[in-house]
């Protein structure tokens, strides 16, 4: 069969439709999740609305800025460091 | 025994396979630490008390939902992700960047886990450099490593 054509427009139409896609798709990863896994790999997804979700998101969300803060107080030191070795003869 | 995973040692040892852990601590049956890494010392107990309220929670969360015990958690939120992974005896819990896969970071909870418990030693890749490799790489080199017998070699030998 042979394929229509596509004018200017469609094609720009075609290519925002595909750019519109890519960022419902980037905002749909960004979203936040709980996933729990059985003892065979048999993922499920916990809902929103579930039972424990938000303590679950919650107690992640902590963790994660519990770590960024133990870095952030990591780096200064790091860097004191490095520059002391840098000034030893 | 030389080589042996230790508790102590567990969470290092995560955090060395992949690239994307940032810290891990391991927790015993009862829920108290028993290593941990990328922390200081003054931080791990914080980050052991909640890895063991995001097991608990995934076990209250496990009430509505169909199959068996979680054994695995993955939790994405801003900033990171959470993952976690036990058996009967040991948690182990681990904050990743967000790039991490998934999938990777879950198979490397569990090998490290196995580890743990006695099993096989996970074995990691070595360049071929770092092994000192006596051979140039050339392409006839690389014609006499090929396992696949190549056509008309076996009948040169016969009359």
């Amino acid at each position: 069969m042979k394929e229509k054509r596509k004018g200017p427009i469609r094609r720009a139409a075609g290519i925002a439709e595909g750019m519109a896609a890519t960022v419902r798709r980037m905002q749909r990863e960004r979203e936040p999740r709980v996933l729990v896994y059985d003892e065979t790999g048999y993922a499920r997804l916990v809902q929103p609305d579930g039972r424990g979700y938000e303590r679950l998101l919650e107690t992640a969300e902590r963790m994660v800025e519990l770590v960024g803060e133990a870095d952030a107080e990591a780096k200064p030191r790091r860097a004191r460091r490095a520059s002391a070795s840098r000034d030893e003869p | 025994m030389a080589g042996t995973l230790t508790p102590e040692r567990t969470a290092r040892r995560l955090c060395e396979l992949s690239t994307d852990a940032r810290a891990a601590v391991l927790l015993d049956a009862a829920g108290s630490p028993a290593g941990f890494h990328g922390v200081p010392k003054s931080r791990s107990a914080d980050l052991a008390r909640l890895a063991r309220e995001l097991i608990e929670a995934v076990d209250r969360a496990h009430r509505d939902l169909p199959g068996g015990p979680p054994e695995q958690v993955e939790a994405q939120v801003d900033g990171g992700m959470v993952y976690a992974s036990r058996t009967p005896h040991w948690t182990l819990a681990v904050v990743a960047r967000r790039a991490a896969l998934s999938s990777l970071m879950l198979m490397d909870l569990r090998a490290v886990l196995g580890e743990l418990e006695g099993g096989p030693p996970i074995r990691r890749s070595t360049a071929a450099a770092a092994e000192g490799a006596p051979l140039p790489a050339t392409e006839e080199a690389a014609a006499g490593e090929t396992p696949v017998p190549e056509l008309g070699l076996d009948g040169e030998d016969s009359p």
